[in-house]
This record gives C-alpha cells, sequence and structure tokens, in this order.
C-alpha cells in the first residue's frame, strides 16, 4: 500500500499521514489511497479527525507528518491557491460565502484561481463569465436570486450558493465537511445529489463527512469511520450497517450490554 | 439568588495582578490632585473670589453685545456672510482632512492587522508582512499620540497658512486613530469566508477584493463618520494655527476683545457640529447596506 | 385607471438610488468640493520649507538625549498626567451620575422628559471642544490649571455621559428579568445587574477617554498650561527640532502606557 504513491489509478495517495494540536492527537498515522470514480463517506463523533483529514487533504492543514500525493504530484510542492485549487474544493459545513456580496460574486470566486489580478477587480463591478454562474446557478434553482445579497437568503440557499461556487471552480477531488448537518431530510438529498452529480464525470471523486447511514449507502460508494482520530473501518458503503455505525458513535467501547437488541445486528453483520 | 456579577479573578495570580492594576489607579489620582492643587498656585484662590466671577459676568454680557455701546456682531448682516463663508472653509477642511486619513489608511490597513501577517485570514505568512506590520503599527501609534494642535504647529513651519496646513494636521493624527480601529476590523473578521476563498484559489489580492473589503467595508465607514463628528469640532482648534476658517477669526476676535463677534463664531461653529452630527447620523444609515 | 398605475406582477419597481449608489455619489462629490474650496494657485509651501522639513525628519536621529532635557521630559510628562488624571476623575464626577440619568433606567415609570433633557445637556457639553472652553474660561475667569481642568472635563463628561448611557442600556436582557422576577426594584436591578454587567466596558472607555485627555492636557499649553505640549512649543519656537521629537516620543510613550494598563484591566475584569 505505501507504495502507491506513484501510481497513477490513484487520484489521492496518503502515506503515514498524522496531526496533534498542542499535545491533543486529532489524527493517528493513517494511510488512504482514493481512486478517481470513488465517493468516500468520512463517518464518525465529532472531535474524530473527519474534518482534520479533510483539511489536510485540502491543502488547509499542513499534516505534522507523512506525505499527500494528489494525481501524481506530491502536495506540499504544489503552489497554494492557483494550482490546488483546480485539484481540490472544500466545502465547508457554513458554507463560509461572503455574505455582503451578491450571489453571483460569491459564484464567480470559484474563477478566481483561473483569473488574473485585473480580472478579477473589473469583475467586482461588471461580473465576467456572467453566463456559466448564471447557468450553474439555473440548475440549482437560483435563477433569480443571481444579484441577491448573499446574506438575504436562506441557509439551504447559501449551501446552493457554496455548491454553485464548486462547480464554476470544478476541481477534481471535492471535499465537503458535514454538508448536511444542519439541513432537513429532503433538502440533505438534494445536496448529496448535486455534490455526487459534480464527482460524476470521469477521473473525478468525493469526499465527505457525514452522519446518517442511510445516505451514505444511497449516495456513497465507500465508509471509512474514525473514532479519536484513529481509523476503524474501511468498507464498501454496502457493507455499512446500523449497527457498526453506532458502535463508532457510542460513547465509550463497554460493549453491546448497554444497548438492549444490538446483540443481534451485531451477529448479523458478522 | 444568582447575582449576574462579574466573576472574580479565577486565580490568585490574575486577583492579585488586578489589584496591583487598581491600587496604581488610586495611587495615580492621589499623587495627580495632590500636586495640581498644592504643586503650585491651582487657581482655586482666584476661582473662589468674588471678583474673578463677577470678571466672568461681564464677559458672559459682553459675549451677548450688553452694554459695549457698539452694535452687537449678530444685529450686523455683513457680520453674518462674512462668518458664515468662514463656517463652509471649516467644513471643507475638515473633509479634507478626513479624505487624507481615509487615504491613507485605505492603502496602510492591510499590513496592520495581525491575522493578515500570520495567515489566519488564509493568505500566505512571510516574513515581510511581519516587518510591515510593526512598522505600520508603530506610524500608526505616533501619528494618533500627537495631538492635532501640535501637529499643526509643526505643520506650518513648512506649509503656507490656509486650509491645507490644518486639514493635513487633521487627517495625520486621524490617520492614526482609524489605522488603528481598521486594523481591528480585519483582525475581527471571521475568517472562514477569506479561507474558503483562499481554497478556490484566490491570491492575497483577490482575497482583499473578494473577501476582506466587502466584509469590513459597512464598519469602515461607520468609523470614519464617527471621526468626521469628532474632527469637525476640532477643526476649529487647529484653525487658531494653521490660519483656516473660524478658527483663526475665533482668535483675532478674542485678542481684539471683539466679543460679540466671538459670538457669532461659536454660533456658526455650533451649527456646523449639529449639522454634521446630522448628515454623519444619516450616512452611517445609508452605510448599513442590508 | 388601476391598470396603468399598477406595476406589472413580479416586477419590482426600479431604484435608480440605491443606497450604497447614493453614498458613494455623496462620499465622491466631498472629495471633489473639498479639494475645490483649497486655493491651489498660491505657493502651498513656504520658501524654504522644504528645508524645513528635511531639517526636521532628520532631527529624529537621534533626538535629544541629555540628561537634563530627558529629566525636563519626565517632570513635563507628570504634569501633563496628573492634570489629565484631575481632568477625567472630574468628567467621570459629572458623567457618570448624567449618563445613569440619561440611561432612563434608575426609576420605573419616571418622567420620560428627565432623561431627554440631560441627554441635550450632555449633547451641548460636548460640542465644544475642550480648547475652545479653554480659550472662553481664559477670558473669563483667567488662566489656571483648575479653568484648563475644568475645560477638559466638561466636554469630556459629555462624551462620558453619552457613552455611560448607552453602555448601561445595551446590557443584555435576560439575567435583568431574573432580577425582576425576584422583585427587584428598578435601581437594584440597576446596582446588581446592569453596572456589574457594564463594567467592563465602562471601564475601557473611561480609559480610552484618560488616553484622549492626555493629548488635551498636553495642548492646554496654547493657553499657558506647562507639560509635554508647553515644552513642544517652546522647542518649536527655538526650532530645536530633536527636542521637539524627544518630547514626541514621549507621549507616544505614555499612550503606550495607558493602551497596555487599560488592556491589562480590561482582561482581568472579563474573566
Amino acid at each position: 500500500m505505501n507504495t502507491a504513491a506513484a501510481n497513477p489509478a490513484h487520484l489521492v495517495a496518503a502515506t503515514g499521514i498524522s496531526k496533534s494540536y498542542s499535545q491533543v492527537q486529532a489524527l493517528a498515522p493513517l494511510d488512504l489511497t482514493i481512486h478517481a470514480g470513488e465517493l468516500v463517506a468520512l463517518a464518525g463523533p465529532s472531535g474524530s479527525g473527519k474534518t482534520t483529514l479533510l483539511y489536510i487533504l485540502g491543502g488547509v492543514v499542513q499534516p505534522d507528518e507523512g506525505e499527500i500525493v494528489i494525481d501524481g504530484r506530491p502536495l506540499r510542492r504544489m503552489r497554494p491557491g492557483k494550482d490546488l485549487a483546480a485539484l481540490v474544493g472544500l466545502v465547508h459545513q457554513n458554507y463560509d460565502l461572503v455574505p455582503q456580496l451578491p450571489v453571483i460574486q460569491n459564484v464567480l470566486a470559484g474563477m478566481l484561481g483561473q483569473w488574473g489580478l485585473l480580472r478579477s477587480a473589473i469583475s467586482l463591478l461588471w461580473p465576467r463569465d456572467r453566463q456559466r454562474a448564471e447557468k450553474v446557478l439555473a440548475e440549482l434553482g437560483l435563477a433569480d436570486k443571481v444579484l441577491e445579497r448573499t446574506s438575504h437568503l436562506s441557509g439551504g440557499e447559501q449551501q446552493r450558493v457554496a455548491i454553485a461556487r464548486l462547480m464554476v471552480q470544478s476541481p477534481r477531488i471535492v471535499l465537503a465537511d458535514e454538508p448536511v448537518s444542519s439541513l432537513d431530510p429532503v433538502l440533505s438529498e438534494e445536496i448529496l445529489r448535486l455534490l455526487t452529480g459534480i464527482a460524476d464525470s470521469p477521473g473525478r471523486t468525493l469526499v465527505a463527512s457525514l452522519h446518517s447511514p442511510n445516505l451514505i449507502r444511497r449516495y456513497f460508494t465507500r465508509v471509512i469511520g474514525l473514532r479519536e482520530g484513529v481509523l476503524q473501518f474501511d468498507m464498501p458503503s454496502s457493507g455499512l450497517t446500523d449497527d457498526v455505525l453506532a458502535q463508532l458513535y457510542e460513547l465509550n467501547h463497554r460493549g453491546e450490554l448497554d444497548r438492549p437488541g444490538t446483540g443481534e445486528a451485531a451477529a448479523e453483520v458478522s | 439568588m444568582n447575582l449576574p456579577v462579574p466573576a472574580a479573578g479565577n486565580s490568585r495570580v490574575r486577583s492579585s495582578f488586578t489589584r496591583i492594576y487598581v491600587y496604581g489607579l488610586v495611587l495615580l489620582f492621589i499623587l495627580s490632585w495632590g500636586y495640581v492643587l498644592f504643586g503650585g498656585d491651582s487657581g482655586l484662590a482666584s476661582l473662589t473670589s468674588g471678583k474673578t466671577w463677577s470678571n466672568a459676568g461681564g464677559f458672559l454680557r459682553e459675549l451677548a453685545g450688553i452694554g459695549s455701546g457698539a452694535t452687537p456682531a449678530y444685529l450686523q448682516m455683513d457680520q453674518w456672510v462674512e462668518k458664515g463663508k468662514l463656517a463652509y472653509h471649516t467644513l471643507a477642511m475638515s473633509v479634507l482632512a478626513m479624505i487624507f486619513a481615509v487615504a491613507g489608511v485605505a492603502l496602510t490597513f492591510l499590513p496592520a492587522a495581525r491575522n493578515m501577517g500570520n495567515g489566519e485570514l488564509g493568505g500566505t505568512p512571510s516574513r515581510l508582512w511581519t516587518v510591515l506590520y510593526y512598522l505600520v503599527r508603530g506610524t500608526f501609534i505616533l501619528t494618533r499620540a500627537i495631538p492635532e494642535l501640535v501637529w499643526a504647529l509643526i505643520i506650518i513651519f513648512f506649509l503656507s497658512p490656509g486650509i491645507l496646513p490644518g486639514a493635513l494636521a487633521l487627517g495625520l493624527h486621524n490617520y492614526g486613530v482609524l489605522g488603528k480601529l481598521s486594523a481591528e476590523v480585519v483582525e475581527n473578521l471571521d475568517p472562514r469566508p477569506t479561507r474558503a476563498l483562499r481554497a478556490a484559489g484566490s491570491s492575497n489580492f483577490q482575497m482583499l477584493f473578494y473577501g476582506i473589503i466587502p466584509q469590513a467595508l459597512p464598519q469602515f465607514l461607520t468609523y470614519m463618520l464617527y471621526r468626521w463628528e469628532v474632527v469637525i469640532r476640532t477643526t476649529v482648534v487647529v484653525g487658531f494655527v494653521s490660519a483656516g476658517g473660524l478658527g483663526r477669526e475665533f482668535r483675532l476676535s478674542l485678542s481684539f476683545f471683539h466679543y460679540s463677534e466671538v459670538a457669532l463664531i461659536i454660533f456658526w461653529y455650533l451649527l456646523l457640529v449639529v449639522a454634521v452630527d446630522l448628515l454623519s447620523a444619516w450616512l452611517r444609515r445609508l452605510a448599513r447596506f442590508d | 385607471m388601476a391598470s396603468l398605475i399598477a406595476l406589472e406582477p413580479g416586477r419590482r419597481p426600479l431604484k435608480f438610488l440605491e443606497n450604497r449608489h447614493l453614498l458613494t455619489l455623496l462620499l465622491v462629490g466631498a472629495l471633489v468640493w473639498s479639494l475645490a474650496v483649497v486655493d491651489w494657485r498660491g505657493p502651498l509651501v513656504h520658501s524654504g520649507g522644504g528645508a524645513a522639513a528635511s531639517d526636521f525628519l532628520q532631527a529624529l536621529f537621534p533626538p535629544e538625549l541629555s540628561t537634563d532635557f530627558l529629566r525636563l521630559c519626565l517632570v513635563a510628562s507628570w504634569q501633563t498626567v496628573s492634570y489629565a488624571v484631575a481632568a477625567i476623575t472630574v468628567a467621570v464626577a459629572i458623567g457618570f451620575p448624567l449618563g445613569v440619568i440619561a440611561s432612563g433606567t434608575a426609576y420605573t415609570q419616571g418622567n420620560l422628559r428627565v432623561p431627554a433633557i440631560v441627554r441635550l445637556c450632555l449633547a451641548g457639553m460636548r460640542s465644544i471642544h475642550e480648547l475652545v472652553w479653554a480659550v472662553l474660561f481664559v477670558s473669563a475667569v483667567g488662566l489656571s490649571p483648575l479653568a484648563a481642568i475644568l475645560a477638559i472635563a466638561l466636554p469630556y463628561g459629555g462624551i462620558l455621559g453619552r457613552i455611560y448611557a448607552d453602555l448601561i442600556n445595551d446590557v443584555p436582557d435576560p439575567p435583568l428579568q431574573a432580577l425582576r422576577a425576584s422583585g427587584a426594584s428598578p435601581m437594584r436591578v440597576l446596582l446588581y445587574g446592569r453596572l456589574p454587567m457594564a463594567l467592563p466596558e465602562l471601564v475601557s472607555y473611561t480609559f480610552y477617554r484618560f488616553e484622549c485627555a492626555i493629548r488635551a492636557a498636553a495642548i492646554m499649553s496654547f493657553v499657558g498650561i506647562r507639560g509635554l505640549g508647553y515644552e513642544i512649543q517652546l522647542s518649536l519656537n527655538d526650532l530645536l527640532f530633536s527636542q521637539v521629537w524627544t518630547l514626541m516620543l514621549f507621549m507616544v510613550a505614555l499612550v503606550m502606557v495607558v493602551d497596555m494598563w487599560s488592556s491589562r484591566l480590561r482582561r482581568s475584569l472579563v474573566s
């Protein structure tokens, strides 16, 4: 596995990555390879290291140890910003839009990696590539919000604007940190359909953290369980049972006796 | 019952520190008043003598134009027009001062925000940012610590008297004040949107236009307008030495004992202050974009 | 007729002047206007002004550092600080009670006119700059340190009162409701709820005003009060620019000390 770094079939190859924040281990040394076309779900209780792993893969946080190779190139040798933006895109839990700007400017921010300074400055006053942004927004059902101030939108609409930005940026690896944690079920499905849609074309992949076993089974091909920074399981999502997940989220490892009914289900899995 | 009193220092070290600062304040208070009252002639004797207050009464009567024989200034149309013109110049001086200050701040506020240099906002940290940080912060402190009047005293050594040196002096001091405030606005920004911009591939400058300025602008404008209210009050004082607007006339009228003119000047001055306060309040409402 | 006036459904009326456009227009207008008022035709710089400016800047390297002069700077700093302390204490003594009354929180169904009148008084006090007060006082009651202190304390009392009133009003309500529910009178809510909760902000704003009072005390040199400003004026008259720099650096040091003191005290009050 460790020699996989040079294998071009692996879109992402991480070897021995770990991270600690002031003596607390956020991520234990971890090896991970992701192929193009895979849809990977990260599961685990809060503080399990999901966000840290996503940030490391996105180049936002530097790992203490280990190396990441993306599409055959070491991550640490890529220029932050420009190079990376074409390869990796990140959607955060709280959308992270600039609330004061009109929707279209937040969407066009996905182009900043390709635009020069002059072009992006002009675009603030007279938006460039307007059709592209409008087309994406129309696909997401936001055609009538193009010039609206972003802070006036509802949470679900803002989430879709963040996805529109990602679609305009069009990276090969989409990383999503709890994209549906604060949304109702209908909206959650819609967002996941959109995200997996971006990763649908060849040579792309999606890595997202979420908690619902149903959604994981329905929209993802592979699921990785993390707990206190340590890998618990890595399996096809079809093999994920509610019980495996429940065990992952249990407050401590004291076993099944505390909860009635788990013994049966656990037997089913094994 | 649970009374919401502030929690006492949670460690002994902290509370003893607090005590030192508080005792220091008390000591400073005692020493200062001791010095003011007993360190020399405080003026207490003269302030409590009846003669001083009858003089003060005379001064007030002359301000009102009573008993001096001549026609008081507020009954002469040409006086009104003349002082009004000076008020107009004073207003221009205050606006020009704000423009100097804001232009300076616009060029330098970014490196003065600590979260810009250390990469917290998503920018690339570098040695240059750190050097600029200390340089600009140092300039802010220097220009802010020196009062406008002292800057004016210095500037009239180089510039011809008029509106310009006064505006420059006011601008210099307010550059330091607004610079500090603006840097703090940036330091208190939510770093997540700019980090997201970074992840979408933006450079430092693109981050400025797309992330920092849109988020910080309403607050910048609010501070600017608040500062303008202070500046209009100070413009008259700077005019004492820079020879522009109402200030110079105020000083001349006082030294020639034209007290009813002084009253007229104060009236125009108050009019300016009230007008600017109202205008600023209205503009601040406009600046709240949402 | 009505159909002529009615707007097409789903179409909002065009706003020709959105707020931000109006604001931009006004700010650009102000820029052009103020530049136009300046008389650009006359010589802007004195003959020899450029040389004087470069002399002034060069005098910083190094500033005057002789022991005698540094001692003089220390004495002048002390004079300025002590006047500032005296002025700010009077200002607090004026501003605090007036601020509490202006906040309108001290009594329940009290007369709403009283806070309004007090607010107006506060506005009147702060609309005149301290040096203008000082010049007027000198004409009225003669030159003395106490007159200068009073001249600073009047507008500062006005500012402090207004800010105190706002801070006392802006305290979040839920903790106060608990107090009210237990039957506390408005005065008690003020004493045990509002004031303790607003304390860190009250203290840090007062400190900020103290920093301003140091500058105000320094420029009282203009009416003949001793201190840093006075020495700066003397040195400027003698064209001793390196002394001016030393005195200015003392002012900078004072401001930095007050800044630090304020943030330390604030931090220990908040935690």
